[in-house]
């Protein structure tokens, strides 16, 4: 993916980045496809894929969510302790 | 290989920073969600083995142990870091960072930061439409 942070490349031009084979670069982009990380298109006889910016933008939304449960979850209880040793107190 | 910014959320709770941090580790298990966010269900309990190299798991009904992380950085009150591999390998873990700030008025700010995404995440999500989502599901829930 960070090869494609600079705009759309081609399989071959990522692949001859990197020291792995062309089937395993397609393969990679292939998971990255699947996870709407990356989109792709024929140019000519070649494919060219690039960032997905809605799918990346997807997973980071599901990751920030997954953490307001918790977080919630710990206000709460905090403000609960908080209040309890404040009753203590008094 | 790490390509989107780290997630970062935020919360300020009553008490002071080393309340909450005691309340945050120590205590995780007393209100961490795991009817919602955990593999086991509401019946299992979150624990922090309070040093660096402890784990982060959960603990099920049945005794059965999984490890979410390892603590990375232990530096009470102030921060700690673990890693975090729910649903994936150790070896592509991300880091889960939360501080503990004075923010007055016998307060505290917490700060969460997630960071390290990697190709792995593309991974995880489309496992997630397949083997995983019984359990990602149950995180996704809360």
């Amino acid at each position: 993916m960070e090869s494609l942070r600079a705009g759309p490349r081609s399989v071959a031009d990522i692949a001859a980045e990197f020291p792995v084979s062309r089937p395993a670069v397609s393969k990679h982009l292939r998971v990255l496809k699947d996870a709407r990380l990356v989109t792709d298109e024929a140019v000519g006889t070649r494919r060219v894929y690039r960032l997905d910016p809605e799918g990346a933008a997807a997973l980071r939304a599901y990751v920030d969510s997954f953490w307001d449960g918790p977080l919630a979850a710990f206000a709460a209880a905090a403000n609960e302790h908080a209040k309890a040793k404040k009753g203590r107190k008094r | 290989m790490t390509d989107l910014q780290p997630v970062r959320k935020e919360v300020v709770v009553d008490g002071a920073p080393d309340e909450a941090f005691e309340l945050f580790t120590a205590g995780v298990g007393k209100w961490w969600p795991t009817a919602t966010h955990s593999l086991f269900g509401e019946a299992s309990r979150a624990q922090i083995e309070p040093r660096v190299g402890g784990r982060f798991y959960e603990i099920g009904p049945d005794g059965d142990e999984a490890v979410w992380g390892s603590v990375v950085a232990w530096d009470p009150p102030q921060r700690f870091a673990t890693t975090w591999h729910v649903g994936r390998e150790p070896s592509d873990a991300q880091t889960v960072e939360v501080s503990f700030a004075d923010a007055g008025d016998g307060r505290t700010r917490v700060v969460l930061v997630h960071s390290g995404w990697t190709a792995a995440d593309a991974d995880m999500r489309s496992n997630y439409d397949t083997g995983w989502d019984a359990v990602l599901a149950k995180f996704t829930a809360g």
